[in-house]
């Protein structure tokens, strides 16, 4: 029994028109949301062409890939990139082959840089769609990319119109705030990078963990994730991830025992601020821990991805690493856009820009990766603001001060402080926090 | 703090979580340091006073917010709920569901407190839109302490607690955890008061913690074997034992070969665990070299006398326990073994006032005495001995089977020899 594809109609029209903008074989990206019982194939991006492309007919490999792995980077929890579509003129089987290297390569490098551990209950079927130019007729197969060895199974493929009107998103603010030192002898941006990594593979594992509230509940493991296929029910929740912290894993544990409190290091590294992290569930009675997975990734490849490409800009622009010495350096992560897929509402892909990008850079991309036409008003801003440098914080920062002294009876001790995530850096540098400490030893009557 | 008050089958709550201390100090300046650290200690103090600190009830889906309004999860309980209720919410191995037990089923009740198991832990998320986040780099040789600081905290509840009162006292015993002893002692003296405890045990110092009935010591020693013994009964007479918390250190632990010379070593080691396991010290029990170098260091023996096999006896102990712990001793010397059947009032005495183990060495042995039991009209004795002479591993059943630890009657003692002994007095503080 094979995978059934339930479809959006309107990649049938985009299929469509790929087939007659050019002859040569076009190849793209299917993009949605798989399930055990079936998956569903919510939009579809054509691979940017390119001059090798145009000019021949030959499939550059090496570019889809690349393709995809972009793409991966700009789809929010519970959108993945399902398979690889293919047009030509030539027969279904003449391109299996083609398309099973695809469908292979494309999951091997999007898993590879994955900071999560697969679960279970993960689907590890890619589809494989071949269209023919001529007749537009199309032909769906399957392979299990986690079998190196998996054959082409059959699967239905169904257009159908508003596949994803009743999904539901759940959301939430995620905090980040993370220090880790540099090693003594290595400090340069490579090894920074091994630093982070390991640091946010650490993190990850932190936030896989943590407890996952949605709308201030505990659902139990196979409880449905509320919502569903009413049309009038309200389908965005907001959740609440608790977490326990973990000790710090240092990079190459053999040269460094695991329990030692006090290292040599070189400098540190810091990451602080916030992300704001959303999954998107298909309608077809979703499972809370569904809803809970998919936002957990999503919070994880948020960050994972912007501190790759903070430094790989680092990586590229060397001009910071000959001067040694005490170097303070502070570079804003990129901070997240959303846009709606206008054929699958409620659904948005998204897009980081940089403090020193303007939107219309972020339109282009959209274009050039997703082939998506939109305008700036389209663009969902709101949900993050850029980054702020240090000097504006500390200005802002009036709660130090209304921290009260503590009064005889207990009720007051609680909850006065409030820390924000850039906070917790900046509270350091305020005495009055010292001050409370020592008068709480000293004027306590219980 | 927990008082086992047997009378009363309260509920203790108990929280439980590692708080994570991370902090750079790119100085060697000893001020500058401490700076950053008391600073990273106050933004973990704060983190715990936050709106973000939670407290997880352990299986059930009971969450709390102590520190915004004790806002609790599900929605059924509320602030001023029973905190006693909580336990309804708990799932045991008998239940699948998280859901509330059915009131049928109630656990049985049993004398000892029964015990809720919280998790601290921080909520990860706010409400939004918040600023994407900055990467920070600082390139500087310096020196980047972490660790992990496990925070286990208990308070106990009547019956008549809710959930709020409940929840807002174990927050300031949380938050008082992140202040060093020292600077607890006015917060201790409040206590005993409160509590209307003598003024000069130490109740309250961090050594004293409860231990929790399903916890193992984790270094392996024996703690009080005597307390398995069936204690003798003389005609009129009474029990004056040890009080408090000492571990069983004899021949061959810790890999030092020390059969046949170590004794008085041991016996020292046994008394110095009781000044640490009741908070009197905070350094650890001293090994064989450690105690030779206190001896070293007072001017009593040569610098040879490290890395040596020489005995020791009570004067010695005394000087060590003066040397490293400031613990002052009283010697008792008695001429002859058989004098020391005399001398159950002085001994019973000092079980009652000081409640210290006692050293004793003569001709050729050394042993501790942790008690005796003495009639006042017949002049019964007999002494409760912990011998160090044992060589074997930390096996409860073998060592009071075979008298490792046990009573013993007058004649123990070598009737002709002298005996010196060591009374370690009480420090009388809190």
């Amino acid at each position: 029994m094979g995978r059934s594809y339930i479809v959006e109609d309107a990649v049938e029209g985009y299929l469509s028109e790929l087939c007659e903008q050019r002859a040569g074989s076009v190849t793209g990206l299917l993009l949605g949301q798989s399930s055990p019982q079936r998956d569903f194939v919510v939009t579809a991006t054509r691979t940017p062409p390119t001059e090798e492309t145009l000019a021949g007919n030959s499939v550059d490999k090496e570019w889809v890939t690349e393709h995809a792995r972009q793409v991966s980077r700009m789809l929010p929890g519970g959108l993945s990139v399902l398979g690889v579509f293919i047009i030509t003129d030539t027969e279904a089987k003449d391109t299996l082959t083609t398309l099973r290297q695809l469908v292979f390569a494309v999951e091997n490098l999007i898993s590879s840089e994955t900071l999560w551990s697969p679960a279970e209950d993960d689907v590890t079927d890619c589809v494989a769609l071949h269209v023919n130019r001529k007749t537009r007729k199309t032909f769906c197969r399957t392979f299990d990319v986690k079998d190196p060895k998996s054959t082409a199974k059959p699967a239905d493929w169904k257009y159908q119109s508003g596949v994803c009107s009743s999904w539901g998103m759940v959301s939430c603010c995620l905090l980040v705030d993370m220090l880790v030192p540099l090693p003594d002898k290595r400090t340069d941006p490579e090894y920074m990078d091994k630093c982070l990594k390991e640091e946010l593979r650490g993190w990850a594992q932190q936030v896989e963990s943590g407890v996952c509230l949605i709308d201030g509940k505990k659902l139990a493991e196979d409880a449905e994730f509320p919502g569903g296929q009413k049309r009038n029910v309200r389908q965005t929740y907001t959740a609440q991830i608790l977490i326990t912290p973990r000790p710090l894993v240092l990079l190459c544990q053999r040269e460094q025992r695991l329990a030692e409190v006090e290292r040599r290091c070189g400098g540190s590294v810091s990451l602080t601020g916030a992300v704001h992290s959303r999954a998107y569930l298909h309608s077809n009675k979703p499972k809370a821990r569904l809803a809970e997975k998919l936002l957990k990734r999503d919070a994880v490849s948020t960050v994972a991805t912007r501190v790759q490409m903070l430094l790989e800009e680092l990586l590229t622009s060397e001009e910071e690493n000959k001067s040694s010495g005490k170097h303070k350096r502070e570079h804003c992560l990129p901070h997240r856009v959303f846009c709606p897929l206008k054929a699958s509402r409620p659904l948005c892909v998204c897009d980081y820009q940089f403090s020193d990008e303007s939107v219309c850079e972020v339109t282009e991309r959209l274009k050039e990766m997703l082939d998506i036409d939109a305008d700036e008003g389209d663009l969902d801003t709101r949900q993050e603001s850029p980054a702020e440098n240090t000097e504006r914080e500390i200005a802002a920062e009036p709660t130090m001060e209304t921290v009260v002294a503590p009064e005889p009876k207990r009720n007051t001790f609680i909850g006065k402080t409030l820390c924000t995530p850039s906070g917790l850096h900046s509270l350091i540098t305020s005495p009055a926090i010292l001050r409370l400490v020592t008068m709480q030893a000293e004027t306590f009557i219980p | 703090m927990v008082v086992t008050d047997s009378s009363d089958s309260g509920t203790i709550l108990r929280v439980r979580g590692p708080l994570e201390f991370r902090c750079q100090l790119d100085s060697t300046d000893a001020l500058l340091m401490h700076k950053v650290i008391s600073r990273t200690f106050a933004t973990l103090h704060s983190q715990v006073k936050s709106e973000s600190c939670v407290l997880t009830v352990c299986e059930s889906p009971v969450i709390i917010w102590p520190n915004k309004g004790v806002y609790v999860t599900p929605e059924e309980i509320t602030p001023n709920t029973l905190c006693e209720d909580i336990h309804q919410w708990i799932q045991t191995d008998e239940q699948e569901s998280a859901g509330k037990r059915s009131s049928k089923k109630k656990s049985k009740k049993s004398s000892a407190a029964s015990v809720i198991n919280l998790s601290l832990m921080m909520e990860a998320t706010k409400t939004g839109p918040l600023s994407a986040p900055i990467l920070r780099r600082t390139l500087q040789k310096s020196h980047f302490l972490s660790t992990t600081l496990p925070m286990d905290c208990v308070v106990r509840i009547t019956c008549s607690d809710t959930i709020k009162d409940a929840f807002e006292c174990l927050m300031e015993a949380l938050t008082h955890q992140l202040l060093p002893d020292s600077q607890l002692e006015t917060h201790r003296k409040e206590l005993h008061q409160q509590f209307e405890l003598q003024g000069d045990w130490p109740y309250f110092r961090r050594a004293n913690a409860f231990h929790f009935p399903n916890e193992l010591y984790k270094d392996g020693y024996l703690r009080n074997p005597h307390m398995v013994l069936t204690h003798p009964t003389l005609d009129n007479g009474k029990v004056y034992l040890v009080q408090g918390i000492y571990s069983y250190h004899h021949y061959m632990q810790d890999h030092v070969d020390d059969n046949g010379w170590g004794c008085a070593y041991r016996s020292l080691q046994t008394i110095c665990s009781w000044f640490q396991q009741q908070g009197y010290v905070e350094r650890a029990v001293p090994t064989h070299r450690e105690i030779q170098k206190a001896l070293v260091d007072v001017g009593d023996k040569q610098g040879s006398f490290v890395g040596s096999r020489q005995w020791i006896g009570s004067i010695e102990v005394q000087a060590v326990l003066n040397q490293l712990l400031e613990v002052t001793s009283k010697i008792m010397f008695v001429s002859q073994g058989s004098e020391l059947a005399s001398k159950g009032r002085e001994l019973a005495n000092h079980f009652l006032t000081e409640g210290t183990p006692i050293m004793i060495g003569g001709g050729v042995l050394a042993h501790t005495i942790l008690g005796v039991a003495w009639s006042e009209t017949t002049g019964q004795i007999r002494y409760l001995i912990l011998d160090p002479h044992y060589t074997g591993a930390e096996n409860l059943q073998v060592i009071t089977d075979k008298g490792w630890c046990g009573w013993k009657g007058p004649d123990f003692w070598d009737q002709t020899a002298y005996y010196n002994l060591c009374l370690p007095q009480r420090p009388k503080v809190i």
